[in-house]
């Protein structure tokens, strides 16, 4: 029996620790997932304004701040009995789908690619493991050419996202009351280039690369599964009628369910809370407690129904069925993939249903008192913000994240989360480069928080390097 | 970087020693001191944590430069809103008296990606830039939005959502300063304001204040 600890794991936003129990062979038999940091967003918002929570929780994560205001605004606009019109809508689709396509083509490239990939001997893609690297020199060189080519793309991705949302991260005006660009026909033409130029990449770059990954490492369909368990809290409003692109709802076992919120419960019995476990979102509190015996993280545990289930884009996809093959490292990939695509193509339609020169924003008030729920997905899958306001203030705001779901703890029945389970079970090859553990972590895309970054003299070199001439 | 685990944080480490005195530390977020600094943990070594704490206070006066990217680092900001629950410092605080030059604040939520590389490549190339009382660089942070800004004598509006001038609706532009009307964001296609919603001051000493926008 031996131990392998990766902390920190990186190429994911935030701070994130695996621990794992190998057997005699190299199998792994027990896995603890860390998020290893705490901020206090939810207790922070106490006593501010509803609309400020639209602004201040977009900081909880530069690479998905748009579907944080999109939940903080409509959990308001519930509590306030207000639908935005399509137009407002449409708008939030464009600048989220924007973010969407920036973020996915992010994580396969500059997050995930680099554990299948040598990349350029310099720092900072050196160190790094040399276990299993199966491309050859040409494929590899194309490889890290496309890499470059992302880094344009998904910047490029955000330019289009700004255009309507002012800037990326942390959008400016996707507020209660709707988002307040007025579109002009210049901003169109404008998103539409970007648009064409990313669908391009996407539906032929990526495509290529995402498919030579999957029939190189074929392998990683039988690995990483997990338990197969997918739910989605639905994205990307088609009409006012609450029909979306992706619709809300789980796979339990393979078989298609609904998804009801009061079907949720965190657990805190393995978590660095003294909060009591096993609330819904709309009752609970958090209370921080290091230290706490048994427990090993800060992140809770969310269940359904008592079950761990895993969100992002396989569940998304395994909803429309647009992507139904199996859930695994390399069908996460596949399926991230998928739904770029279908995304892209989705916002042309968007697209061409903006009307110029609307002002389609409706100056809300802030509530006096009530309770809003506001329910939509981030790149990385379900992620909910629970609302109570009194005396126009926030009484209560509680946030579950998709991370949350996949990077959960053990709860408090011993059911571990998502990643750990798919952890267990793996064989690992070489234990002190134990690449299959960083392949399955990054398939789920995870998403933590802010970090220190040392820059070498090496790093500075990168640094320039990124900073193309404008226009690039 | 590439790397994970114990080779990540031996990068680190050696990157530092080598290069000791030569090297810039950037610094992302405010540090968080409660809980022995457990809030923020960024790796182990053989078992042992290492806190973004002890890392600041290992690697800052290692460093030739310090600088400190974002108004959360610089000020506070987000981390350390409400009652500052985890106890957060700001990087020039922590390190006061610990580093060799004066830690250099980038605020900005997030931080301009213009003014953080273009930051690093004045220090790396002629050395420390100008300095305003709050340690920002005056070339970037000596001038307020609203003096810059072209809705600056528009129909000053009395509600969201319209195109004019928001100084009657909260808009912090008259009060922050930052590159927003003359660099705009994302390669200059589009800023707050330019959106119709006012300033939320992002880059102020007090963000996140409370309420964002007093009307």
């Amino acid at each position: 029996m031996s131990t392998i600890v990766l902390d920190p794991i990186t190429r994911l936003e935030g701070h994130l620790k695996v621990s794992v129990t190998l057997d005699a062979n190299n199998i792994v038999t027990a896995a603890q997932a860390t998020g290893n940091l705490y901020r206090d967003f939810e207790n922070m918002l106490i006593g501010r304004g509803p609309k400020d929570a639209a602004f201040l929780t977009q900081r909880i994560c530069g690479v998905c701040p748009v579907s944080h205001a999109i939940d903080s605004a409509k959990a308001t606009e519930q509590a306030a009995g207000f639908t935005p019109s399509l137009q407002n809508l449409l708008l939030r689709n464009l600048i989220q789908g924007a973010n969407f396509i920036s973020s996915n083509v992010l994580h396969f490239y500059q997050l995930a690619l680099m554990d299948y990939v040598q990349g350029p001997q310099m720092h900072p893609w050196t160190p790094g493991y040399t276990q299993d690297f199966r491309f050859n020199a040409t494929d590899s060189q194309a490889l890290i050419n496309n890499y470059v080519a992302a880094l344009s793309i998904r910047r490029q991705a955000h330019e289009m996202g700004a255009i309507f949302g002012g800037k990326l991260p942390h959008v400016g005006n996707v507020v209660p009351g709707g988002v307040t660009a007025i579109p002009s026909a210049t901003d169109i033409t404008n998103f539409r280039n970007y648009l064409n130029t990313i669908t391009s990449f996407i539906q032929t770059t990526y495509a290529t690369d995402v498919n030579k990954l999957a029939s190189t490492y074929s392998d990683y369909y039988t690995v990483g599964k997990g338990y197969g368990n997918l739910i989605s809290f639905g994205v990307f409003d088609t009409n006012t009628s609450g029909n979306k692109l992706y619709p809300a709802g789980t796979v339990t076992n393979g078989t298609i369910g609904s998804f009801t919120q009061t079907n949720i419960k965190e657990y805190v019995g393995h978590s660095w809370y003294s909060s009591p476990s096993g609330s819904n979102p709309a009752s609970e509190t958090t209370t921080p407690s290091f230290g706490k015996a048994g427990a090993y993280t800060w992140l809770k545990a969310p269940r359904y129904n008592g079950a761990a289930y895993e969100a992002g884009s396989i569940a998304r996809t395994w909803l429309t069925g647009e992507y139904r093959r199996d859930v695994s490292v390399m069908d996460r990939h596949l399926a991230r993939f998928t739904e770029t695509n279908n995304i892209a193509v989705n916002m042309q339609t968007w697209l061409n249903q903006v009307v110029v020169g609307q002002n389609q924003f409706t100056n809300l008030g802030t509530p006096a008192s009530g309770s809003g729920i506001g329910l939509t997905e981030a790149p990385r899958g379900a992620l909910g913000h629970w609302l109570s306001v009194a005396s126009s203030k926030i009484t209560k705001y509680q946030i579950v994240t998709p991370t949350c779901w996949n990077a959960s703890p053990m709860d408090d029945a011993g059911i571990v989360g998502p990643m750990e389970k798919a952890l267990i079970g793996t064989h690992v090859e070489n234990t002190s480069q134990p690449v299959e553990l960083l392949r399955i972590v990054h398939s789920f895309d995870p998403c933590t928080g802010c970090s220190v970054h040392v820059m070498s003299p090496e790093g500075m070199e990168m640094s320039n390097f990124v900073v193309q001439p404008q226009g690039v | 970087m590439t790397a994970s685990g114990d080779l990540a944080m031996q990068t680190l480490d050696q990157s530092a020693t080598q290069y000791k005195g030569q090297f810039i530390l950037v610094i992302e977020g405010a540090v968080p001191t409660g809980a022995n600094g457990n809030y923020c943990v960024i790796g182990e070594v053989d078992g042992t944590h290492l806190t973004m704490e002890q890392a600041v206070l290992k690697y800052g006066p290692m460093a030739k430069y310090v600088v400190a990217a974002g108004t959360c680092a610089s000020f506070g900001g987000v981390s350390a809103a409400g009652t500052n629950a985890t106890g957060c410092l700001t990087a020039s605080s922590i390190l006061s008296g610990k580093t060799v030059n004066p830690v250099v604040n980038l605020p900005g939520c997030p931080i301009h990606p213009t003014v953080l590389i273009q930051t690093l490549l004045d220090l790396i190339l002629i050395g420390m830039p100008s300095l305003d009382r709050s340690n920002r660089p005056s070339n970037y942070f000596g001038t307020k939005i609203h003096s810059m800004c072209p809705r600056k004598g528009t129909t000053v509006v009395k509600q969201l959502g319209q195109y004019g001038c928001y100084k009657n609706v909260g808009c912090k532009g008259p009060g922050t300063q930052n590159v927003c009307p003359s660099m705009k964001w994302n390669n200059g296609q589009a800023w707050c304001i330019g959106v119709n919603y006012p300033c939320i001051g992002c880059a102020n000493p007090d963000f996140p204040a409370n309420p964002l926008c007093k009307v």
